[in-house]
């Protein structure tokens, strides 16, 4: 789910005061530390993914909102 | 619609028999890059082994005394164990998870932590939360959302069981474009 995506599920569930931030890359190596990953996924991954992008295929985030009063 | 709904199954069972599998979680190496060396002094050694999470909700959320926390998607506890602890006896620290063997791993690490008094563990679902309407304060949780097929009902949910001005804090992963197709249908990614 892209950043803006999940922001536009916030404020359509009601919420407001979306913020995103504490952005954190996380790579395939970091993937490959949780056991939901199975080796075959990960390999896969190494496989199809370029190589400079292989250290930031996704992006860990902070998302705040509020219910409003 | 009938395929959708049988789509939205084949996920939900995916990642209920993925996370029923596993026999532990990422670990120390993966909590020490989300957690300082305090926090994970503050839970037991079986909740940071059990650690799922891909961000620190906990931090960012400004939990205050006598809060009413809800963990939605608490695994072996961690997030819910420093939410307790933050909000101390005078609070009350929901964990809800789907697997009743995670809701039972809380609890015994909530127990070994100390917090047992404010905290509990429930078993259910995101997309339908048992809880009350208005009845937190508010909402953690930390890589769980992105594992839901229904995205748009968990957050529908989360808003009702939140108090008015209550919030939410979610540490969870986002990404851009487009993933090669091998690795978006692989059945694996998806509970990833």
């Amino acid at each position: 789910m892209a950043e803006r995506v999940f922001a536009g599920k916030l404020q359509r569930a009601g919420f407001a005061d979306v913020w995103v931030g504490g952005h954190q890359p996380f790579g395939i190596d970091q993937a490959a530390l949780y056991p939901l990953f199975t080796p075959e996924v990960i390999q896969v991954m190494r496989e199809t993914i370029q190589a400079d992008h292989q250290d930031h295929v996704a992006t860990g985030v902070i998302v705040k909102a509020r219910r409003p009063q | 619609m009938a395929r959708d709904l049988m789509f939205q199954q084949e996920i939900k069972d995916t990642v209920q028999r993925a996370y029923g599998a596993i026999t532990g979680g990422a670990g120390e190496t993966v909590a020490r890059r989300h957690y300082s060396d305090q926090e994970l002094a503050e839970v037991p050694a079986g909740a940071v082994e059990w650690a799922l999470g891909v961000g620190n909700p906990v931090r960012y959320a400004r939990l205050q005394p006598g809060q009413a926390v809800l963990d939605v998607g608490s695994g072996g506890g961690i997030d819910t164990i420093l939410a307790a602890r933050r909000i101390g006896p005078e609070g009350r620290a929901i964990g809800l998870d789907v697997l009743e063997e995670m809701c039972e791993r809380g609890r015994r690490h909530a127990a070994q932590a100390g917090v047992e008094g404010w905290i509990e563990f429930r078993r259910g679902e995101m997309e339908d939360i048992p809880l009350p309407d208005a009845s937190v304060d508010v909402a953690i949780s930390n890589g769980v959302l992105n594992l839901s097929a229904r995205k748009s009902r968990a957050l529908a949910e989360i808003f009702r069981v939140l108090a008015p001005g209550g919030r939410i804090c979610m540490a969870d992963l986002t990404v851009e474009g487009e993933l090669p197709p091998e690795v978006a249908n692989d059945q694996s990614a998806w509970a990833g």
